[in-house]
């Protein structure tokens, strides 16, 4: 085998110019699958990391043995929510909260680093003054989902209000009555669940475009080597050394490619860390996968580029001459279509309440069956185009289409793909504003007993006037709540924008114990926010997916040139015209492009609708959709048109030689 | 046997080419009259392809001149040598230079549909070739469903189709065994003839020249003398 070896690597530098680039750009290929899989992988890890951090504020109550009060609540400030929490020891060896050396004592205030700037910066009556006490420390990062939270921990005595009094039920809002416990393991919040539900969907939509990509750039190191190869076979090699030398030099090859993709992955997660998601960036550390996944990535990555290449070798090794002389190409199987087919038909069952491994590997299902149907139907569009061709430029494209329809799919797979992505999440990425709800945003609410409206609203004037905040107060909508009647007292807040807003806060802020004064649009803060990460998400899901769509485009038009340089330089000498490759060229990847790329754009929608009543239309998504193809067609013309020197270098002596 | 006093239809004067260090033509002069066919013959490596590319307008010579039928032709434009070679010219070369995706009548109907021949017409003209060329029935068949010998044949029809001033072969019998490379010469002499072409063919086998009305020799880039022509059998 040692032999065979190094009769391969004679072979790969023997292979000249063209040899280097095909290496090199399934180099590139699997650099680029290899960033964008641990990027992928990573969001995953990043939010299970941020969900763990979280847990000590959505407490789990303690049936015995009790030893902290805690309680959670959320208010706002700079039109930030800020984290609030409450604790009172009650028992002199109350284990310290995360982030937090100690236990804070009575009295004690610990603020997250984003949230003493905060406070430094905004005059004292906007926030300073909400947390009066002595200003023990900062709350570590072991506390705070991320770097810019804007986090409160207070310490009381027990009994005081602020560890007694009920939070407002508040389902949008972080929002925990005084509870009871041991320690701070707390529970995952519902929150942090979705967020992990919607990276895993992420995490689908954007590795199985990539697993397409990878095995296009191994069957691009076969596609090079097939003749090659094939030589061998003629001369008697076995099947088994020339799937050997193939599969090795595409492992070498994929090592290469994913240890450099493992480096700019690394060298990347500064930037990524910005991209802002529930409020703010990222710790470095929490984009870092971990030794164990960036292991298995580089095992996982040269293995599948392998296992890719040996499949693509199957018909050099079943027949020498089916590569040496070429002959019209079996059609390919109508089981494609019918696996297609099956896959669609699942998706009208789908409902948000299957489950979310359900829904997942349906998705992904759907996905794995566009790629698997899309090879025939540029088979069948190119038979139906070479019918109808009239010039030259289609003639050829269609000839080519029906020749080797998996190397046309593979140059617009990735585009394709995309369309069913961007397809998908055009209908389910709601418009944000679409969640907030029709009021206006200078009312301070309070909920208190119906019988302490009036008393409370006396209080309100007093001290919005002290704090020489201009407002009017009203005792409105008496309902009942549970058992009790309650009424909402208002304060309407007149003139001053958000600064009034935020110094009326800081006034009532301990009108009501545990309970800061709302404002309309705190409600919808969390979905508001929740849905401007989905609108995120799909951002960057659709970057990853046309990235991987422009780079796969781009090198299988390279490698495709390299493949197929004795036909250009011959169609040349026979008096072709550059722009007539050119164009033929273009047509190869266009007709199925616009078909393929249509084709899964309305699959995506397809898939999609069974959720997207239950989350409502986005128009914004359709625009959206029309931005993502347009680019998704203009950035594989222009990766095709990168390629132009390349084939007017490969025809520039267009002389017939033995290759 | 066409004679030479006929009216030159190419010619190449003085050509020069170098590639690096070595010289492969070293002022070369050859005239080919209408309708004559033409051997150029030498060991490998003496530049007789050279001669070939540079007289069809593939390669441009370092020095000396090339015209066709009274233009001169190695100065102009890629784009312009793009379209004399596909309407001026035509090849024939030893193997590969068949399409392998597109049907043996769609390979014959390409120069035609390239210089602008609706599709049906160009394959209706195309296929007026097969039948004397003894293809009949392989019109659908792809490159890699021919025998060596049809290959070559469906080779001399595209060649031929656009009615070209010239037809260059280069090593036409090359790949073939003695006796199908016998019949394609046949086949290639009498076509050109009959379509009132030239033939400049270049072959290191003496049987092949024997095809042609006159032999020249070329040797480390220079002519030696041209051999008298012997008429095709």
């Amino acid at each position: 085998m040692s032999a065979l070896l190094r009769l391969n690597v004679r072979l790969l530098r023997g292979g000249g110019r063209g040899g280097l680039l095909g290496s090199g750009l399934t180099l590139v290929a699997v650099a680029v699958a290899t960033t964008l899989l641990l990027f992928s992988v990573s969001v995953n890890v990043a939010f299970a990391d941020r969900a763990a951090r979280e847990t000590w504020r959505n407490p789990a109550p303690a049936e015995s043995g009790a030893r902290v009060i805690q309680a959670v609540g959320t208010e706002f400030a700079g039109g930030k929510p800020i984290v609030v929490v409450d604790l009172a020891a009650l028992d002199p060896g109350a284990p310290a909260p995360p982030g937090l050396p100690r236990f804070p004592r009575p009295g004690e205030v610990w603020l997250s680093s984003a949230l003493a700037e905060l406070a430094a910066e905004l005059p004292a009556d906007r926030l300073a003054a909400r947390f009066p006490g002595e200003r023990a420390g900062t709350v570590g990062d072991d506390a705070l989902i991320h770097p810019d939270e804007l986090v409160a921990v207070l310490g009381h005595r027990p009994g005081a209000p602020a560890v007694t009094a009920e939070r407002p039920p508040g389902p949008d809002l972080t929002s925990v009555s005084p509870t009871p416990i041991k320690d701070f393991a707390g529970t995952e919040t519902r929150l942090a669940v979705n967020y992990r539900i919607l990276a895993a969907v992420a995490a689908v939509l954007m590795i199985v475009p990539l697993l397409v990509f990878g095995g296009a750039a191994a069957r691009l190191t076969v596609a090079r080597r097939d003749a090659r190869l094939a030589a061998l076979r003629l001369v008697g090699a076995t099947p088994g050394q020339v799937v050997g030398m193939t599969v090795a030099e595409a492992v070498v090859t994929a090592l290469a490619g994913s240890a450099v993709g493992t480096v700019l992955y690394t060298v990347a997660i500064p930037v990524l860390a910005r991209i802002e998601i529930a409020g703010g960036g990222w710790y470095a550390a929490d984009l870092w996968p971990g030794i164990p996944i960036v292991a298995a990535v580089l095992f996982a990555v040269p293995l599948l580029v392998g296992l890719s290449a040996a499949i693509g070798l199957r018909q050099v090794v079943v027949s020498p001459l089916g590569v040496a002389r070429r002959h019209t190409p079996p059609a390919l199987r109508v089981i494609r279509v019918l696996a297609f087919v099956t896959a669609l038909l699942v998706v009208p069952f789908m409902s948000p309440e299957v489950g979310v491994g359900v829904i997942l590997t349906v998705i992904g299902l759907v996905f794995l069956a566009i790629n698997l149907v899309g090879p025939w139907v540029v088979a069948l569009i190119g038979r139906i185009t070479a019918a109808v061709a009239r010039r030259p430029a289609g003639l050829l494209a269609a000839r080519r289409l029906v020749d080797d329809p998996r190397s046309a799919w593979r140059t617009v797979s990735g585009v394709a793909l995309t369309g069913f992505v961007a397809g998908f999440v055009s209908l389910l990425s709601p418009d944000p504003s679409a969640f907030t709800r029709d009021t206006p945003g200078d009312r301070l609410e309070l909920t208190v007993p119906a019988a302490q409206a009036a008393g409370t609203a006396d209080a309100a004037r007093r001290r919005l006037a002290q704090a020489g905040v201009r407002a009017t107060v009203t005792a409105e909508d008496t309902r009942l709540q549970g058992a009790d009647r309650v009424a909402t007292v208002v304060a309407t807040v007149s003139g001053g924008g958000d600064e009034a807003l935020d110094r009326g806060r800081t006034a009532l802020r301990d009108l009501v114990p545990g309970q800061p004064p709302q404002a309309s649009r705190d409600r919808d803060a969390q979905a508001v926010s929740l849905f401007t990460d989905i609108r995120t998400g799909t951002v960057v899901v659709l970057a990853v997916s046309f990235l991987v769509a422009v780079a796969g485009a781009g090198i299988t038009a390279a490698s495709t040139i390299l493949d197929r340089r004795r036909t250009y330089a011959l169609l040349r000498l026979a008096g072709t015209p550059l722009e007539v490759l050119d164009r033929a060229r273009r047509s190869e990847t266009m007709i199925p492009l616009t078909i393929m790329g249509g084709g899964a754009i309305l699959t995506g929608l397809f898939v999609a609708a069974p959720f997207a009543t239950q989350v409502g239309l986005n128009p914004g998504g359709l625009v959206t959709l029309a931005i993502c193809v347009s680019l998704g067609v203009a950035g594989v013309i222009g990766a095709g048109a990168l390629t132009r020197p390349l084939l007017k270098s490969v025809t520039e002596n267009p002389a017939p030689r033995p290759d | 046997m066409i004679g030479r006093m006929s009216e030159d239809v190419l010619s190449g004067i003085g050509l020069v080419k170098r590639f690096g260090e070595t010289v492969a033509l070293g002022g070369v002069g050859l005239q080919v009259a209408r309708g004559e066919a033409v051997a150029i013959m030498g060991p490998s490596g003496s530049g007789k392809s050279t001669l070939l590319h540079c007289l069809a307008g593939i390669t441009r010579p370092d020095a000396g001149r090339v015209h066709l039928l009274g233009q001169r032709i190695d100065t102009i434009g890629e784009r312009r040598r793009s379209e004399l070679r596909r309407t001026r010219f035509g090849f024939v070369f030893q193997f590969g230079q068949l399409l392998p995706e597109l049907p043996a009548e769609e390979n014959v109907a390409l120069p035609l549909m390239l210089g602008g021949m609706p599709r049906t017409k160009a394959v209706g003209r195309a296929r007026d070739w097969f039948g004397p060329l003894g293809l009949t029935g392989k019109e659908r068949r792809r490159p890699g469903e021919l025998s060596g010998g049809e290959a070559q044949r469906v080779a001399i029809a595209r060649a031929l189709v656009t009615e070209p001033a010239v037809v260059f072969a280069d090593e036409p019998t090359g790949a073939l065994d003695q006796a199908t490379g016998h019949t394609v010469m046949g086949l290639l002499v009498d076509s050109t003839r009959k379509g009132g072409a030239s033939l400049v063919v270049v072959t290191h086998d003496p049987e092949v020249a024997r095809w042609c009305d006159r032999v020249v020799e070329v040797r480390d880039g220079l002519l030696r003398g041209a051999a008298g022509a012997e008429a095709g059998r």
